[in-house]
């Protein structure tokens, strides 16, 4: 860390040098880890985000698990975002026990062909985040243990209605009642 | 003459029982489908949905103020906890730097949320185990002193949405620390009361004891947390590894048990009363005049591209907000993630084995609550 005099004077510089240092995480440690998969690197606002290939993700997972510095053995948290046409992220929120440090895995499937391994293997915890996740992005977890659908009606065919895609529409609330009861809001006239 | 019982000529098949999803010991709209021999679980299908409303779809059209409102409805018995996660995932993206005196407020309501979310558990979970309507009306009976509280501060008694990014939406009541220390007092007395009526009772210890148990290493391969995971002996509470707030400033221990079964999930509630009982005495000498939200706040707010993922320890354990901005006054994607989902998958791994009537209890211990489950 730099005095404060020192930052000042060196504000410039900083603004010109683009590449983001991450010496302050443990972007070492996990890059070390993973040498074998070709990672990259980002920050939130919170903690570190690395971006693995789709071929590579469950192996990557398994070795950040495995690792004894790292020891991520606790899955918070399961998701995918969507960013339209730059394909679906699906984002793992890893946190080790024994070591207290968290990260963000990130991994992008193009819009085509949203398969990904299930990380069901890795921890069980996926298990219902996956099915969730399959549900409303479209994503296919292949080998999944128990792929029906989870917060979706099972007796309705929803197979090619993703909710949160933003392709999904989002109707204002009076116009899916209107649908659902079969209300013709024109016919019914005043009052 | 010597009868033939080989088993061929006998076949015995295991009964389906449908509970649910309208079900008194089912905690709202929950369904699990058992698979018994006698009395004795052999599988176990949890199914969830039925009050998926679209909460995250519903967060991404509005506006980083009113998605406070729907994070009421994903954790109404914790509404402020579930505030607190939304409003501080907004905090972060946009760099906001909240006042200390909002900071001491929220710890305060948060911890009373979570007594009176606990007292409701104490309550509803004497009833599963069978000890008719005491508990319940001691439980009911200082939630509403909670309540009635929050209903002076807030304007309403569960759908608080109190809490705004960068404080709180209005000062408290001038009476609000005296107000907290009345209602401390009879939490205090509520303890005492659930403790001499359960937790000594025999009939309830036989119960309880070894009933439902998960080992601390199925449970973090599981993702539970909160008291369901600490009451298998993994010290895990977020206000603690990891603080937010001012949590760091105060002194707390965590609380944890070794057993992991229901008993040991029942006294990791109780005690957690007290614990936050002496949190929030902590709290209010720390109390001092100030303003309650930063200077220069804009009316509608814009976050800058980036993305947070949130989690603080909610009553039920790690209620996380992942919030992605692409920029302008809407989320481009939020997750809510739910500590009850994660906390029921392990419900099959509990109750296989156990009797009928020990999976209603083991349900009852990891106090879900359906409307964050499905959300």
């Amino acid at each position: 860390m730099s005095t404060d005099d020192n930052a000042a004077g060196t504000a410039e510089e900083a603004q010109v040098e683009v590449v983001d240092t991450f010496d302050d995480t443990i972007w070492d440690t996990v890059n070390r880890t993973l040498r074998a998969v070709d990672v990259r690197p980002e920050r939130s606002a919170l903690d570190l985000i690395i971006h693995i290939p789709r071929a590579d993700i469950i192996r990557g997972l398994r070795m950040l698990k495995q690792d004894a510095d790292l020891q991520f053995n606790y899955l918070r948290c399961l998701t995918a975002v969507d960013n339209e046409s730059d394909g679906i992220d699906v984002v793992y929120q890893l946190y080790s026990v024994p070591k207290n440090i968290n990260l963000t895995v990130k991994t992008t499937l193009p819009n085509e062909n949203k398969v990904i391994e299930t990380a069901t293997t890795v921890w069980k915890a996926a298990n219902w985040l996956e099915r969730e996740t399959a549900e409303m992005f479209g994503v296919s977890f292949s080998g999944h243990p128990d792929p029906r659908p989870l917060l979706m009606p099972e007796d309705i065919d929803m197979s090619d209605t993703y909710p949160l895609l933003k392709s999904h529409p989002f109707a204002e609330i009076d116009v899916l009642q209107g649908e659902i009861l079969g209300h013709d809001r024109d016919a019914e006239g005043e009052g | 003459m010597v009868v033939d019982t080989s088993a061929t000529e006998f076949e015995t098949q295991d009964l389906l029982l449908n509970v649910g999803p309208q079900h008194p010991s089912t905690h709202g709209v929950f369904r699990m489908v058992l698979e018994i021999d006698g009395e004795v679980v052999k599988d176990l299908v949890p199914y969830i949905g039925y009050l998926h409303r679209g909460a995250e779809k519903l967060c991404e059209n509005n506006d980083f103020r009113q998605g406070i409102g729907y994070m009421d409805r994903t954790e109404y018995l914790a509404a402020h906890n579930a505030e607190l996660s939304y409003v501080m995932a907004v905090e972060a993206l946009a760099e906001i730097e909240v006042p200390e005196r909002a900071q001491w407020i929220r710890m305060i309501l948060c911890e009373l949320n979570r007594i009176s979310s606990h007292f409701m558990f104490l309550g509803a979970f004497g009833v599963d185990v069978g000890v008719f309507g005491t508990p319940f009306i001691y439980g009911w009976r200082e939630r509403e002193r909670i309540i009635d509280l929050f209903e002076e501060i807030s304007g309403d008694r569960m759908m608080f949405a109190y809490f705004r990014a960068g404080g709180l939406a209005w000062e408290v009541p001038l009476n609000f620390p005296e107000r907290v220390r009345e209602v401390l007092e009879s939490a205090r007395q509520g303890v005492k009361d659930f403790d001499g009526l359960l937790t000594q009772n025999e009939i309830f210890i036989a119960r309880t004891k070894n009933v439902g148990v998960i080992t601390a290493d199925d449970a973090i391969e599981m993702g539970m947390s909160g008291p369901t995971i600490r009451a298998s002996g993994v010290p895990l509470d977020l206000r603690k590894t990891e603080p937010y707030l001012q949590y760091d400033q105060i002194e707390f221990e965590t609380i944890t048990a070794d057993g992991g079964d229901v008993f040991d999930r029942y006294l990791v509630r109780l005690q957690e009363i007290s614990q936050s009982i002496d949190l929030i005495e902590q709290c209010l000498e720390r109390l001092e005049d100030g303003p309650i939200m930063p200077e220069k706040m804009p009316r509608m707010l814009r976050l800058p591209e980036g993305e947070v993922y949130i989690r603080t320890e909610a009553p039920r354990g790690e209620y996380g907000i992942y919030m992605v901005s692409k920029g302008g006054n809407k989320p481009h994607r939020l997750k809510v993630r739910s500590a009850c989902l994660s906390n029921l998958q392990a419900l099959k791994q509990m109750c296989v084995g156990q009797y009928v009537a020990d999976a209603i209890i083991v349900l009852g211990s990891i106090d879900i609550v359906l409307s964050e489950v499905d959300r």
